[in-house]
């Protein structure tokens, strides 16, 4: 019989205020008596500060359940992020949905679910929890990518997405297996110790494999841009920023086992795998984001460059020199990438074309010709795109040049600055297509009269948000950047 | 403080202007003009208090504080000699633009936001003391510009402002490499004086980092063969962005090779200084013969900024006293005189809505003021003696002349026949569009400067005037700044191939014979070696 001391459990306090605000949402449903939701998106953001708040008031032992998790500064700090895109994305999510008749209380209840699972995955540190979280995160997010079921494109999204997902979390399980077999443990800390030869790489081969799938690396990126296209755009959102930043979470910490438990892996051991992954990841990314007419479908090829650019972070940590400033600026990156993705594709649903019916979609729905003359007809929501467009080209003073100054300098103090110079020239690569967006905004007349809707005050405020949070973080990112730095220490 | 004050009131008065109703264009333009006036003002403090004696410290009005202490960057903030003068330039330049621009009727609010942001920006990147901060300043400079250009340009505005976006941006980002291999074998600091004196690098790598940084500025310089952007940027630009451009935007390029690429890496510079100066030359000579089949004026004068900014270049890779002073004194008068120039054809455009040179002719008759005005800043634009162009030609062809770099006298023959090329495609200039008959009824309809017009000139032709008569205030505060650099220079030299100096003077006997020696005791500032 284990024992297990009370202070595990309240570690797990986010996680289990995440799953009951889920449960209280999904309930609020069955009690309905008006068709007023109004109060659900807010609901929503309550749960989702309270878990944040959770997440740093709880204890935080650096050991839960006999090292199965780590209630460390990282995991904390992955929970805050994952909370604030809850937040954010719950906001977009109620404006994108009222209009289309599609705003239930199971939408937030699955959200808070797949956030659960999130939160669960940024703590976890034996591939068996990583598993289980990966699931509650994942099953939620399939069924919220077909959210909106009768259309063509949903169905298409939410069906490719799930038999992937379904492939690559059994890719993730049979390396799991594997890695018991070499080692007779699931634990990181056992892996990071060694010891299991061929099988310990091959078994840490397919994990990879399957966590590239969730961080949507090259060459497992392929259902990236249909999922994210087909998507409802909050959803997308929540994907772009929470999926990704608790993938990264598990990715980093089992990469740390990996450099130190199989340093004998093919191509330089797992960091020159990785390595060779980031440069995949960040050229082709960009490169084909570049031919991108549908903003959305830009935007998602931009997320598989800005995993690129993470996966630079995670690589450079396996340098003991550069392991602390690596961690803290995947950190830091996840943070400002998750305001910055949501705050663009919130502009995105904002503008997308809607035929009569959900069935009847519009080809061009998402076409760079619906931002044209932007500027003129809706200032402030231009303003706020062309904010998010700069921080994701890296363009000062925004956050997200911060965030990649970083990334880079971890990397260069890794004595890796082949992987640095590749960074910036596929991120000036990128600068030409976020900059068309600007260019279409502000500097090309309307196409056709569309009427001048006025935003929802819900959109106003997630949308105020992120672009405070990118401009005073680009100005002054000392306050995140030193809480990230500090959950950077993490037990290998 | 007070710099900080300088720097950051632009800023202010934008934030403030963003509050104000777009719809009240005068509000616009009068609080913006206010603004500038009054940073001018605030930074006449600047060159007032500043110390060019010998034994005063290097960098002055400094100001360190915390920033990002989290990664070593501080925000660290100092002027030598050449970064006032670069910043009493802005400073100057910015209400003229504004005022100049009281014509732009459209977004008018956005407009004068962006150049208040653009001001900060600027003069950011000449106070910038911190690596990090001096690249944020520098790139910070790329949005408003890009807006100016974009939005307010003319016919084929948003190729230009798109290649003039991605040219910059890309040079730039190895720059930020560099800068961060920098950081990393200089003690971890970002800092610029911990940089200089703490670098620890090999040789190869030392040319990397030089090739990094000499590429973003050689493209905002612009040097031959990365000077396309220019024409592009500068025809399509509004009248204000041309005079931002051409006037303080191409200087940060010059102004980097002289604070960083140089001193940081003073053996890799000298490496590749015949490659730097080679290509200057070519420049000017390339610029030159450009100007001379241009059919828009525009095209014209940006073409021959690239054959002034050779020149300059051609001035710092001398590594003498006088070409250095030289090139300094030429960067303010690039400034002054090109600025000049494209205020005075973006006049003629406002009048005739044309840039084409053939649509106009003999319309000095019709303006005779915009007509003098235009014909004094061509000849301080082709260094006639008594302008502040002469100056600045001058130090720099006779500090080339006199220097030990391999080659120099036959660059500085080069540069010369660009002396002569650029009075041949100038004075043709003005020949072809004020002088001669009228060949086009629309000609003979043109009012001549109103008042307003009259005061974007007027500072600008004064300018011209007393720095070609009393060069002495503007060289002295260079002097420090340029003797240090040499001196830099020449303990790196001396690294290099000890016994056989290729910077600085020749011996006073050998230069004797290559000019006369008066003409060198006359020019200030040309003490040191």
């Amino acid at each position: 019989m284990i024992q297990v001391p009370a202070q595990d459990f309240l570690a797990l306090a986010p996680v289990a205020v995440l799953a009951l605000g889920g449960i209280a949402l999904v309930l609020s449903e069955v009690f309905l008596t008006s068709g007023a939701r109004g109060y659900q998106a807010g609901l929503a953001v309550a749960f989702a500060a309270a878990a944040a708040l959770a997440a740093v008031l709880a204890p935080h032992p650096a050991r839960i359940f006999g090292g199965q998790g780590a209630a460390d500064g990282f995991a904390t700090f992955v929970t805050v992020t994952v909370c604030a895109g809850l937040a954010l994305s719950a906001l977009v999510g109620a404006s994108w949905l009222g209009p289309r008749d599609a705003e239930r209380g199971e939408f937030y209840g699955l959200a808070l679910f797949g956030a659960s699972g999130m939160a669960l995955l940024g703590m976890a540190t034996d591939l068996l929890v990583a598993f289980v979280a990966i699931e509650v995160m994942s099953l939620s997010i399939y069924a919220l990518a077909a959210w909106m079921r009768r259309g063509k494109k949903p169905a298409e999204a939410a069906f490719k997405y799930f038999i992937l997902g379904a492939f690559s979390s059994a890719l993730f399980l049979y390396g799991t297996a594997l890695v018991f077999g070499a080692t007779g443990s699931t634990r990181l800390a056992d892996v990071a110790r060694g010891g299991g030869g061929p099988l310990l790489v091959g078994g840490l081969v397919l994990v990879t494999a399957g966590l590239a799938f969730k961080v949507a690396a090259v060459p497992f990126h392929v259902w990236t841009p249909d999922v994210y296209e087909g998507a409802p755009t909050p959803v997308t959102a929540f994907m772009a920023a929470g999926v990704k930043a608790a993938a990264f979470a598990v990715l980093a910490r089992t990469m740390l086992a990996a450099f130190a438990g199989a340093p004998a892996a093919p191509a330089g051991g797992f960091g020159g795998l990785l390595a060779i992954l980031a440069v995949l990841t960040m050229a082709a990314g960009n490169l084909l984001a570049v031919p991108q007419r549908s903003v959305k479908r830009m935007l998602a090829y931009s997320s598989i460059a800005h995993a690129g650019y993470l996966v630079v972070g995670v690589v450079v940590a396996g340098h003991p020199a550069a392991r602390e400033q690596a961690l803290s600026s995947v950190l830091f990156y996840l943070a400002i990438y998750s305001a910055t993705v949501i705050g663009a594709f919130a502009v995105v649903g904002a503008l997308e074309g809607r035929g009569a019916t959900p069935a009847d979609e519009p080809e061009d729905a998402w076409d760079l010709d619906r931002l044209a003359g932007l500027g003129r007809r809706r200032p402030m929501l231009a303003l706020a795109m062309a904010v998010f467009m700069l921080s994701l080209a890296g363009v000062p003073p925004t956050a997200g040049f911060v965030a990649k100054l970083l990334v880079f300098k971890a990397a260069i103090a890794a004595d890796a600055w082949g992987l640095a110079v590749v960074g910036v020239l596929t991120s000036a690569l990128g600068a030409y297509y976020y900059l068309r967006v600007v260019v279409y905004m502000y500097m090309r007349p309307a196409v056709g009269a569309e009427p001048a809707e006025a935003g929802s005050p819900l959109l106003s405020v997630a949308l105020g948000a992120a672009v405070l949070a990118v401009v005073i973080l680009g100005v002054g990112p000392e306050p995140v950047a030193s809480l990230a730095r500090a959950a950077a220490a993490i037990a290998p | 403080m007070l710099l900080g004050a300088v720097i950051f009131l632009p800023l202010a008065g934008a934030l403030v202007a963003a509050f104000l109703p777009a719809g009240e264009a005068r509000q616009h333009r009068g609080w913006a003009l206010f603004v500038s006036l009054l940073t001018f003002a605030v930074s006449l403090a600047l060159w007032a208090g500043f110390d060019a004696s010998p034994g005063a410290p290097e960098f002055q009005f400094e100001t360190r504080a915390r920033w990002i202490p989290a990664a070593g960057i501080g925000y660290h903030v100092g002027l030598d000699g050449v970064a006032l003068l670069l910043v009493m330039l802005t400073t100057a330049l910015t209400p003229v633009v504004i005022l100049s621009a009281f014509t732009v009727s459209d977004r008018v609010k956005e407009f004068m936001v962006a150049l208040l942001f653009l001001e900060t920006a600027m003069i950011g990147t000449f106070a910038a003391l911190d690596l990090v901060l001096f690249y944020v300043f520098w790139e910070a400079i790329l949005v408003p510009m890009y807006l100016l250009i974009g939005v307010w340009g003319s016919q084929n505005r948003v190729y230009a402002t798109v290649k003039f976006f991605l040219y910059t941006f890309a040079a730039s980002v190895l720059m930020l490499v560099a800068i961060l291999y920098v950081q990393a074998h200089a003690g971890g600091s970002f800092d610029y004086l911990a940089a200089r004196d703490g670098l620890r690098v090999t040789p190869a790598a030392q040319g990397w980092l030089f090739l990094a940084f000499a590429l973003a500025f050689a493209v905002k310089v612009p040097m031959f063969p990365l000077h396309t952007w220019l024409p592009d940027a500068h025809t399509e630009a509004p009248t204000a962005g041309s005079v931002i451009l051409a006037g303080v935007l191409l200087k940060m390029g010059t102004f980097g090779f002289f604070r960083y690429a140089m001193p940081l890496f003073p053996d890799a510079a000298l490496a590749w200084r015949p490659a730097v100066a080679a290509l200057a030359a070519v420049g000017i000579v390339y610029g030159a013969l450009m100007c001379l089949v241009q059919t828009d004026m525009k095209r014209l004068v940006a073409y021959s900024s690239v054959s002034h900014l050779g020149f300059v270049m051609l001035g710092l890779m001398a590594i003498t006293a006088e070409g250095l002073t030289g090139g300094v004194y030429q960067m303010l008068n690039h400034g002054i005189s090109t600025g000049s120039l494209f205020l005075l054809v973006g006049m003629l455009y406002e009048r005739r809505h044309t840039r084409l040179i053939a649509e106009y002719g003999g319309v000095a008759k019709q303006v005779p003021w915009l007509a003098t005005a235009f014909v004094v800043v061509t000849l301080s634009s082709i260094g006639l003696p008594g302008t502040n162009g002469f100056v600045g030609e001058f130090l720099i062809l006779a500090g080339t002349w006199l220097g030990r770099m391999p080659g120099a006298q036959v660059l500085a023959a080069v540069g010369a026949s660009g002396v002569i090329l650029g009075a041949v495609y100038m004075l043709w200039l003005v020949e072809r569009v004020f002088f001669g008959p009228i060949a086009r009824e629309e000609n003979r309809r043109l009012p001549d400067l109103s008042l307003r017009e009259a005061l974007v000139i007027a500072p600008m032709l004064l300018l011209i005037v007393v720095m070609g008569l009393v060069p002495q205030p503007f060289l002295a505060p260079a002097k420090p700044a340029v003797d240090r650099l040499v001196l830099r220079m020449q303990q790196a030299d001396q690294r290099r191939s000890p016994g056989r100096p290729t910077v600085g003077r020749q011996p006073p006997a050998l230069a004797a014979g290559g000019a006369p020696a008066g003409a060198l005791a006359a020019a200030p500032g040309a003490g040191s070696r």
